[in-house]
Order: C-alpha cells, then sequence, then structure tokens
C-alpha cells in the first residue's frame, strides 16, 4: 500500500470513529472535548496532515482534499450536535426549573378607599371638572349660618324638620350646634367673597359630614352631603338642570332622564326635588322605584333673595342656583348598597368588596 | 296628609281617576306618597234584578234565585237571606270576584244545588260594620251595572306630604282649588248661608286683649244639644283621613277642619266661669292639656280664660275639663286667626303638636273663619239638636284678607326661569285666585289671601314654573366659570396605597373614650341632645373610633388590621372651638400570615412607623421619631413624637395593653396619627443631575449602649463624613449572646460619592477613620471585630 494509500485509508478510519464517538456524546461538554481531539491544534487531524509532507508532492492536493473533505465532516457533525445539544440542554434547564404558577403570589398591601371617599371624591372630580371650586367649612356652626342666613328664621315649621344636634353651653352664650346640611358654606364663601371686596360670579362644590339627631335603619346621625352652588348674573333654573343633567349622567356612568318637581326649601325660591330615572330598571319601573320608574335623589332650586341679601348680594343684578347632594343615597344607588348602615359600621370585608 | 278622593269630588268635578290626579298633584308641587284603593275589591258586583225565588228541596233555611244581571242567561245563585222578594234589585258578586273581606267568589255546590254567585249585603261590600240581609238598591239601579260605579264607590286615599310653606292646602279644598286652577275647572263653593240665629240664646260674651295676636275672634253659642257618636259617613271620612272619632261635635270639627282647613275649638259652656277672655298667659299659670299633659305656661303665650282658669292655649290645645262629652249640652264654637310665628314658637315650647296648631303655624285662609263657623254650627244643630245665637266676632275679617300686591319684571322671570311666559299661565294663576295685570313689561298681581307663601318676585315666579311644568324648562350647561386651579387632597389616598383600609367613623364618641387619650380639662365639645351616651362627645382623638372598629373586625375573626381614618377633632370650648383636620392609623394582630413562602407574623412598631414615614415621604416631608413617655394612653418605650421641622405634629405608640383589653383586643395593636393642618407642604421635587461618578459603599460594626438612640448614632455619622456621606443607616442589629447584656451591636452602611471625581480606597479610608472617631468620642462605642 502506497504512502498515499495509508494515508486515505487512516482519514478514513479516523472520520468513522469521529462521527460513531460525536453521536454517543451526550453532553456539550463531552462535546467540546471530541472538537479539541480531532479539530484542535494538537488534534487528531492536525498529526495526519503533519504525515502530508512524507508524501510525493504530486499526491499532497489529493491528501489535502482529503483532509478538507473530512474537517469539514467532522465540522458540520460536531456544529449540528452541539445545537442538538445546545436545545436539549435548554429544555433540561427549563424542565428544572418549572413551578407551579398556580401557587398564590407573594401578598402586596392593597387597602382601599371607603365607599363614601371614592364617591366623594367621584362627585367632586365631576364637577371640578365643570368649573366649580371647592371649599371646606367648619362643622361646628352656629344658628346664623346654619338656619337664619338661609332665611330659615327662629319659628320656620322647617327650623324644626332639621332634628339639630345642639351643644352645652353655658348660659347667655350663643347656641352652637352640628351643621344639619352643608348649606353653611354657601353662606360663609359668598360673604367672605363679598366681605373680601370680590364678586359674583362663584361656583363652588362644598363636601362635607354633617349632622341629624336621627338613628334608624334609613337614617344615621352623621351623613355627608355636597352643597353645589352657582352665582353669576342671569343664572337661570334651565342651568341648574343642565348641571343637574350632566352631572347625574356622569356619576351614574349612562344617559338617564331626569325630573324636577316643584317643592318647598326656605333657601331657594323656586324649589325642586329632582328624580332620576331609575338606575335599576333604566326608568322602566321596578320595585325599587315602586314602579315609577323614578328615584328621588336630592333637592334643588334657585338661590333665595333673602339669602343674597343676607351676604350681600343683589338679587336684582345677581341669581343662582343651589343644590345639596346626599352622598350616601347616592352611592347606594350606583352600587346597589342595600343598608346605610353598612357604611359606618365598617366591616373590612365589606369595605374590601366595595372600596375602590 | 291623607285626601279622600270621593270628598275631593264634593270640592271640584274631576273627571280624570286618582292616579291621573295624583301625577298631577306631583307636578303641582305637592307630593304623593302612596294611594290607598280601600273599595278596589268591589269591581265585579253588579247590579241584579231578581226573577224568581224557590225554595231549597233539601235546606229550610236556604234559597234559589235566579236573577238577571243583563247577560243572555240568568244566573242561578243558592242564597240564606230572607229580606228580599222578587223584583228587587240586589248586588250580584259574579264569579272570579274577590269581595274586601277577602272572599273570592267561586262556582259552587249548596247542598246539592249549583250556585254562579253571591248576593251581597253592605257589610260585604265593607259599606257597614255589619248588616241584616242583603242591600236592598233603589228601584231605579239600572241592571248588570257595577255596583261601584252605580253608588259611586269608587273611592281613593292619597297620602300627601304637603311642604310647610302650603298651609292653604293642609285641607280638602285647598288642594281641589290647586287642582281645579289647573284643569280650568270650577270649584264648587260651600254653602255659605248663616243658620238661623235664636235670639234667646245669649251670644258669648269675649274680651280680646291681646288684639295683634288674634286679630279676629267668633264665637257662638249652641245650647239644648244631644250629643252622641257621628254618624257612620262621617267617622269613616275621619278615620279615612288617619283620625279618631271622638263625640259628635269633637268630629264635625275636625271634620270640618280637613274640609276648609280652619282649626276650631268647642267648650262645654256648662264648665266655664264668667266670659271668655283671650289673653297673655301669666307665667307659672297651667293648663291641664286634652292630651292629659300638665302644661306650665309662659308670660307671652297666648291663652284662652274664663274668669278663674285657662280653659286653652290658642290655636294649640284645649283643656281636658272644658271639652266637650257626651254628656255636654251647651257648647261655645271658637273659630278664630291667630298670630302664626306665636303658635309656632309656643308649640316648639312646650314640645305640643297638634292638627290645629299644624295649621295655625302654617297660616290658615281668613276667608275660611266665617265660612267654616258657619258649616259646623249647621252641622251641630242638623245632627244634636239645639238653638245656636248669633255670632260675636271681635276684629275685623275684611281687614285681614286685605291682599298683597307684587310687581315684577316678566322678563326677569323668564330670565331665572330660563324659558318664555306664556299669557295662558295667567289664566291658570288666576283660576288659584291671583289677580293679574299685564302692563307693558311688567305684572302686576294680587296675591290671594291664602296663599301666605307668596310675597315676592321669585316666589311669582316659581307659581309660573309650577303651573308650567317643570318639564317644559330646557337643560342648559351655564358658562364655565374661571376660578384657581386646586389641589385635591391626596392624604386618604396616599395612606390607601400603603395598605390601609380607610374606615368612616362617627365624629361623637363616648366620654369615657375620650378619656383614655385626652385628660379632662372642660374642652370637651359635649352634645346636649346626644343619641345616646356612646356618642355624646365630640372626638378631641380618632384614636378611640380606630379601637372599636378594629374590636368589631376582630371579633369578626380577621386576625390582622391595618386601619386609616381621616376626620376632624374638636376642642371647646363652645364660643370658640377649634376643628383640626387629622389622620390616624391602627395596626393589630398578624401583619404576615402563614403562607407557603413566609411565616406569619404579628405587626409591630416599626411597620406601622415604616408607613407613616413612606406616607410623609410622599409628601416631600422627613420626620424625626423622638421617644416620648409622656402620650396618654400609650406604652411608654414603644411611643414616639413625630417631629417634622421643629413641630410636633402626630405621636406613634403601641396602645397601652389595659386599653385595648378593653376593646377586647388581644393582639398588640399601635396607633399613630398627625394633624394635617400642622403640616407644612413638603419640599417640591426639583431636578437634580444623576451622579456622574460612582458611589463606594462601606460597613463598620461597633458595640453600643443600648440606652444610646440610633438616631443620635446616625446624626453623629452624617456629622464626621460631611458632604460626601450620601446615605447611612443601620443593617444589622443584634443583641444576645457574645454581646453584653447592657449592649448591642448595631452594623452602619454608609454610602460615599462626590459629585465631581471618582473616589478612591483613600477617601473611604479617612471617612471611616472619622466615624471610629467620632463614635469613640461621643458615645464611647469601639469596633467589634
Ligand atoms: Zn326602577
Amino acid at each position: 500500500m502506497s504512502e498515499l494509500e495509508a494515508l486515505k485509508s487512516e482519514l478514513q478510519g479516523l472520520q468513522v470513529k469521529a462521527l460513531a464517538s460525536i453521536k454517543e456524546v451526550e453532553n456539550l461538554l463531552g462535546l467540546g472535548i471530541l472538537r479539541v481531539y480531532y479539530l484542535g491544534k494538537k488534534g487528531k487531524l492536525t498529526s495526519v496532515l503533519k504525515g502530508v509532507g512524507k508524501l510525493p508532492p504530486q499526491d499532497r492536493p489529493v491528501i489535502g482534499q482529503y483532509v478538507n473533505a473530512t474537517k469539514t465532516a467532522l465540522s458540520e457533525a460536531l456544529d449540528s450536535a452541539e445545537s442538538l445539544l445546545a436545545a436539549k440542554e435548554k429544555q433540561q434547564r427549563i424542565e428544572a426549573e418549572r413551578i407551579d404558577t398556580s401557587l398564590s403570589g407573594r401578598t402586596a398591601k392593597r387597602g382601599v378607599l371607603h365607599p363614601i371617599q371614592q364617591g366623594l371624591n367621584e362627585m367632586t372630580a365631576i364637577f371640578a371638572q365643570m368649573g366649580f371650586d371647592i371649599a371646606e367649612g367648619p362643622e361646628v356652626e352656629d344658628e346664623f349660618h346654619n338656619f337664619d342666613a338661609l332665611n330659615i328664621p327662629q319659628e320656620h315649621p322647617a327650623r324644626a324638620m332639621h332634628d339639630t344636634f345642639f351643644f352645652e353651653a353655658p348660659k347667655g352664650q350663643q347656641a352652637k350646634l352640628l351643621r344639619t346640611h352643608t348649606s353653611p358654606v354657601q353662606i360663609r364663601t359668598m360673604k367672605n367673597c363679598i366681605e373680601a371686596g370680590g364678586e359674583p360670579p362663584l361656583a363652588v362644590v362644598a363636601p362635607g359630614r354633617v349632622y341629624r339627631c336621627d338613628y334608624d335603619v334609613t337614617h344615621s346621625p352623621m351623613f355627608h352631603q355636597i352643597e353645589v352652588f352657582k352665582v353669576d348674573k342671569d343664572v337661570s333654573l334651565a342651568h341648574l338642570k343642565g348641571v343637574l343633567q350632566y352631572f347625574l349622567s356622569a356619576y351614574f356612568e349612562k344617559d338617564l332622564p331626569i325630573r324636577l318637581r316643584p317643592h318647598y326649601f326656605p333657601f331657594t325660591e323656586p324649589s325642586a326635588e329632582v328624580d332620576v330615572g331609575c338606575v335599576f330598571c333604566n326608568h322602566k319601573g321596578c320595585r325599587i322605584c315602586k314602579g315609577s320608574g323614578w328615584i328621588e335623589v336630592l333637592g334643588s332650586g334657585m338661590i333665595h333673595p333673602n339669602v343674597l341679601k343676607s351676604v350681600a348680594i343683589d338679587s336684582d343684578i345677581y341669581s343662582g342656583f343651589a343644590f345639596g347632594l346626599g352622598v350616601e343615597r347616592l352611592v347606594m344607588l350606583k352600587h346597589g348598597i342595600p343598608d346605610l348602615r353598612l357604611f359606618f359600621e365598617n366591616d373590612v370585608r365589606f369595605l374590601r368588596r366595595m372600596g375602590a | 296628609m291623607k285626601l279622600s278622593f270621593s270628598w275631593l269630588k264634593e270640592h271640584a268635578p274631576l273627571t280624570k281617576t286618582p292616579q291621573q290626579v295624583a301625577d298631577d298633584l306631583v307636578r303641582l308641587g305637592h307630593e304623593v306618597e302612596g294611594i290607598e284603593l280601600p273599595r278596589a275589591a268591589v269591581k265585579g258586583v253588579r247590579v241584579g234584578q231578581i226573577i224568581s225565588i224557590k225554595a231549597h228541596p233539601d235546606a229550610d233555611k236556604l234559597k234559589l234565585l235566579q236573577i238577571d244581571i243583563a247577560e243572555p242567561e240568568p244566573l242561578s245563585i243558592v242564597c240564606g237571606a230572607s229580606n228580599m222578594g222578587e223584583g228587587d234589585k240586589i248586588p250580584v258578586a259574579t264569579v272570579g270576584t274577590c269581595l274586601p273581606n277577602g272572599l273570592r267568589i267561586k262556582k259552587g255546590k249548596i247542598r246539592g244545588q249549583a250556585s254562579f254567585g253571591m248576593c251581597c249585603s253592605e257589610a260585604e261590600l265593607a259599606l257597614a260594620e255589619d248588616a241584616d240581609g242583603l242591600l236592598i238598591l233603589p228601584v231605579d239601579a239600572p241592571v248588570g251595572a257595577e255596583v261601584g260605579e252605580y253608588l259611586e264607590l269608587e273611592e281613593a286615599i292619597l297620602d300627601l306630604d304637603i311642604t310647610p310653606n302650603r298651609g292653604d292646602c293642609m285641607s280638602i279644598r285647598g288642594i281641589a282649588r290647586d287642582l281645579a286652577a289647573d284643569y280650568g275647572l270650577p270649584l264648587i263653593e260651600p254653602a255659605d248661608e248663616l243658620v238661623g240665629a235664636d235670639t234667646t240664646v245669649d251670644p258669648p260674651k269675649v274680651r280680646v286683649s291681646a288684639h295683634s295676636d288674634n286679630p279676629l275672634y267668633m264665637a257662638c253659642r249652641i245650647e239644648g244639644i244631644t250629643v252622641t257618636d257621628s254618624p257612620a259617613w262621617l267617622q269613616q271620612r275621619l278615620i279615612a283621613a288617619g283620625q279618631r272619632p271622638v263625640n259628635g261635635v269633637v268630629d264635625v270639627l275636625n271634620y270640618t277642619m280637613l274640609d276648609l282647613g280652619q282649626p276650631m275649638h268647642a267648650f262645654d259652656a256648662d264648665t266655664l266661669q264668667g266670659d271668655l277672655h283671650v289673653r297673655s298667659a301669666e307665667s307659672g299659670e297651667t293648663l291641664l292639656a286634652l292630651d292629659g299633659r300638665d302644661v306650665t305656661l309662659n308670660s307671652g303665650d297666648l291663652v284662652i280664660a274664663d274668669d278663674t282658669n285657662v280653659l286653652a292655649l290658642a290655636g294649640i290645645m284645649g283643656s281636658e275639663a272644658t271639652g266637650v262629652t257626651n254628656t255636654t249640652t251647651s257648647i261655645i264654637l271658637e273659630s278664630a286667626a291667630f298670630r302664626a310665628a306665636l303658635i309656632s314658637t309656643t308649640r316648639r315650647t312646650h314640645a305640643l303638636v297638634s292638627e290645629s296648631s299644624m295649621r295655625f303655624e302654617r297660616g290658615v285662609d281668613a276667608a275660611m273663619i266665617v265660612v267654616a263657623m258657619d258649616q259646623a254650627v249647621q252641622m251641630i244643630v242638623d245632627l244634636f239638636g239645639g238653638k245656636s245665637s248669633q255670632m260675636t266676632v271681635i276684629g275685623d275679617q275684611a281687614a285681614l284678607i286685605n291682599d298683597k300686591q307684587i310687581t315684577v319684571n316678566i322678563k326677569r322671570i323668564e330670565t331665572r326661569l330660563g324659558i318664555h311666559i306664556p299669557e295662558t299661565a295667567d289664566a291658570v294663576l288666576a283660576r288659584m285666585g291671583f289677580d293679574i295685570q299685564r302692563e307693558g313689561g311688567d305684572l302686576a298681581i294680587r296675591v290671594p289671601s291664602h296663599r301666605h307663601d307668596v310675597s315676592i318676585a321669585e316666589d311669582i315666579s316659581e307659581e309660573y314654573a309650577r303651573v308650567i311644568g317643570f318639564d317644559a324648562i330646557p337643560a342648559e350647561l351655564p358658562a364655565l366659570t374661571v376660578i384657581k386651579a386646586r389641589k385635591i387632597d391626596a392624604s386618604i389616598s396616599d395612606a390607601v396605597a400603603l395598605g390601609f383600609v380607610q374606615v368612616i367613623n362617627y365624629a361623637f364618641i363616648a366620654e369615657s373614650e375620650q378619656r383614655l387619650f385626652v385628660a379632662h380639662d372642660g374642652d370637651d365639645l359635649r352634645l346636649e341632645n346626644p343619641i345616646s351616651e356612646a356618642m355624646s362627645v365630640m372626638r378631641r382623638s380618632l384614636w378611640p373610633s380606630l379601637l372599636n372598629t378594629a374590636k368589631y373586625n376582630m371579633n369578626r375573626q380577621q386576625a390582622g388590621m391595618a386601619l386609616v381614618e381621616q376626620g376632624r377633632i374638636y376642642q371647646g370650648p363652645v364660643d370658640s372651638h377649634q376643628e383640626s383636620n387629622m389622620i390616624a392609623w391602627l395596626m393589630a394582630g398578624e401583619y404576615q400570615t402563614d403562607s407557603w413562602y413566609e411565616k406569619s407574623r404579628k405587626a409591630d412598631f416599626f411597620d406601622l412607623k415604616g408607613a407613616v414615614e413612606s406616607w410623609l415621604d410622599k409628601r416631600g416631608l422627613t420626620a424625626r421619631f423622638i421617644a416620648d413617655d409622656d402620650v396618654q394612653g400609650l406604652q411608654s418605650g414603644q411611643t414616639a413624637k413625630i417631629v417634622v421641622g421643629k413641630s410636633t405634629v402626630g405621636h406613634i405608640g403601641k396602645v397601652d395593653g389595659d386599653i385595648a383589653g378593653s376593646f377586647d383586643l388581644q393582639a398588640d395593636v399601635f396607633v399613630a396619627s398627625i394633624n394635617l393642618d400642622a403640616l407644612h407642604a413638603g419640599k417640591k421635587a426639583k431636578f437634580q443631575p444623576i451622579p456622574e461618578f460612582p458611589s463606594i459603599e462601606r460597613d463598620l460594626v461597633f458595640l453600643f449602649d443600648k440606652t444610646i438612640s440610633s438616631n443620635d448614632i446616625l446624626q453623629a455619622v452624617r456629622k464626621a463624613v460631611g458632604q460626601q456621606l450620601i446615605d447611612a443607616r443601620i443593617f444589622d442589629l443584634y443583641e444576645g449572646k457574645g454581646v453584653p447584656e447592657s449592649k448591642r451591636s448595631l452594623g452602619i452602611r454608609f454610602s460615599l460619592q462626590d459629585a465631581k471625581r471618582t473616589l478612591v480606597q483613600e477617601d473611604s479610608d479617612q471617612a471611616m477613620q472619622a466615624i471610629i472617631d467620632a463614635i469613640a468620642k461621643k458615645f464611647g462605642a469601639e469596633l467589634r471585630g
């Protein structure tokens, strides 16, 4: 056998053995070792190449081709084995890292706003969008701001209907009481404006706590109201209706009809009770609205000239509308909460369900 | 007020149904709270004529009737009554009818004989309490007609809520007037004829010495009456209106009041001593009132008295002793006008309320004083006999009916309603009694005597809005008013974002709870009329409310609490009180529950402190927490005051164990509170370039006396290093084995950075040495291992 033939057969044997080893190798580490063993600088193929120098020059290209072909074959085999093994090992790693994704997450502490707070925030925001400023006032009030200035004189029957909480006070001192509505803020805001040399327009929303000496299934001695009023030249009942329509649709997030019914409040003239199309039956009539399709939501009207007079606003020049929202009532209607008392029991199970 | 529909029809020829009328009343501003239909069940009962009567073959007391009800075939009915004859017309309840007593009429067999209905008595139609035999109808009753329609039994009781300004509508007549005006119907005028007075009966002698409070007083004597119960129809009307029949005379007066709106009173003339005197009471005089209460009068109260006794608190209530009874034979009737505001004040002072006072304080129609008197005298004489005297009249009725004049600009009304006022609306108002003249752009209006609520332009505006209908007014959005932008307070939202559940509690608490955290100093604001002792003082701390909420929830199997509340606290004295806006937190019980990744643990001081710090950080504030052993109700050694800048803004600490125990709370309870009004706005975030050069972090561990606070240590570290220090904190705390009893090991980790260069080893070595020296010098603490 010539040197050439011997070399050829050696190469062939090498290739067969190498391919068999590559096929058997089970991991990337082993494959790396094989690659160095056969194709490395000091590897088998290199050592075969060293024998080429012994060949006659005319045979060298022939064997060169053989060597290259073997090298290519081994490289390809190694490469494809490598990608297979890499994929396999990645898969093994993935399997090893598999978790039960249905286990509960590590809980982030989550709190909730009280549903009343949430309601207050939503309602106030709607009026703020409509350009109303936000105002507050004291809860411990005097009779002037809570009654007299609102055109409810001492002997007025409406005054007795307010179920007022009074404070114990030394004899001779001015009586103090817990405000029975947020309307005193209307008086204070208008008075402050005029006394500071200002003048209307005024557009104000005044949220806050109010108190009535009445405690049963449908009455809480403390509850929340939002007083809304606007005073300007030529403010009309039509404007009141427009603002109510906008507010109620925005708050209940649906287009509901509204209805104004003539009513009586000492501090407004004309006065109107406001009904909104029943949110439960979409104005069709159901048990909750007693089949009428309407639900009474608030009292409203045009600010009485006596009220404007009490804060030195000229009712010949200016007019205004005002209304008071019962926050609890609106929140109950929006969320179908059946019982007022739930709000003040503060059962965290209720709060977590209803709050946001 | 309960309004009988059939009674209403006596005042106006209404053609609409009760439901339609109710809807119209609502549109006119009279709230209808409900409609009762007491005789709705009579439907299906028809007029039948008896064709034949035969004996029942198997029952002596039963008869077989053939009855014509204008259907193709006559009805066969078995009947037990005996007062009817052939040809009589009777009410027949047909099959399917449900009678007022609940009986449903079915086809049936009675002793073997088929029966297709039932013949009815007055009792079965709810026309009388009991009855003897069938109701025999008049001969002209149309056969086949509904008996209800024929007898005009249709009745509805409307439950009205009359607003306090409409005293004129506290009567059937007042409501009828509003409706008739709206419908364009005439009002049926009451017969106003003076009863023939008998000159042998002396008119009552009356003196009025409080003329401004009692501008008109009418009295009439009736002698020789026999007081019996009033007739059934009258009693039924009173009962339907929600009133209890008393005796004939009282019932007639109540009936007249309901009918015409004028309250009246009757005295038993034989119980009086001398003349009637309308005067101011003397302080200390007493009246044993009809409701059995002994009323001690104040000077200024208006009374009707005789020579020796007070007989009545004018317009409110009479005395028991002089009231009319079944043995009364001689009476004096009173019909008068009393000043509304006086009645209101007096009845509130004495906490009395009556149907009479309700009407007087809302204002009665002066035009009805005489009409009501005449009607009542007429009815009493008709029903109970007797002779009536001539009227005694003190005062001038015409002066009371002096109508008000208002002139208003029609444009002003139109602008403020946002609607055009058509002249047709004038006609409706005219029917309500207003006299309207349009003069150019003005309306000259004369207000009728019964409308005490109308006195200014806006009242006229309301009348127009009412008759035109609020529905006709368009909805328009007003022009936007430009206001200062205002930041919405996020205090509570930020606390909620840190994991707390917001609660809202009443602002009043028990005084005993107030005392847990606030010592007695006389500055509680105390309610004069609390709901209960548990809700009697305005809170000066939110903590008692939070403890109650924690108690409520932990009693309901809640293992851990993280609550927050925002609300005011109130401090006296009453005449110069203060309200401050507070936020308060409570943490108790499990902070972390057992889970697959972590063991459970209880909340402690630092859980709450961390939350409070984060909350402050959100507002750009940093606080110092300075140990404070003198906070009432909180445990020494686990309590600190919260100091921002130089002011104490709140406190945080562990609730005293005994106090927590008194709220059934077994777990440690931690609370904090901050006065929001004391917090000034924090720093606004200002842009700073991100540092270009890297920072270095180093640790040092020292052994300190336990008494030295970490706050002081970190303060010393900051001072020792100066500007390059960007952070220093305690990263490790160890007490126990290997550390002396009185000491603790604290690891301090600090970071250095320079804005202008990269720091090198030398820098950190220098800083470490500075810290070691400072700590050794200030606290005598040494570096540990
Ligand atoms: Zn409904």
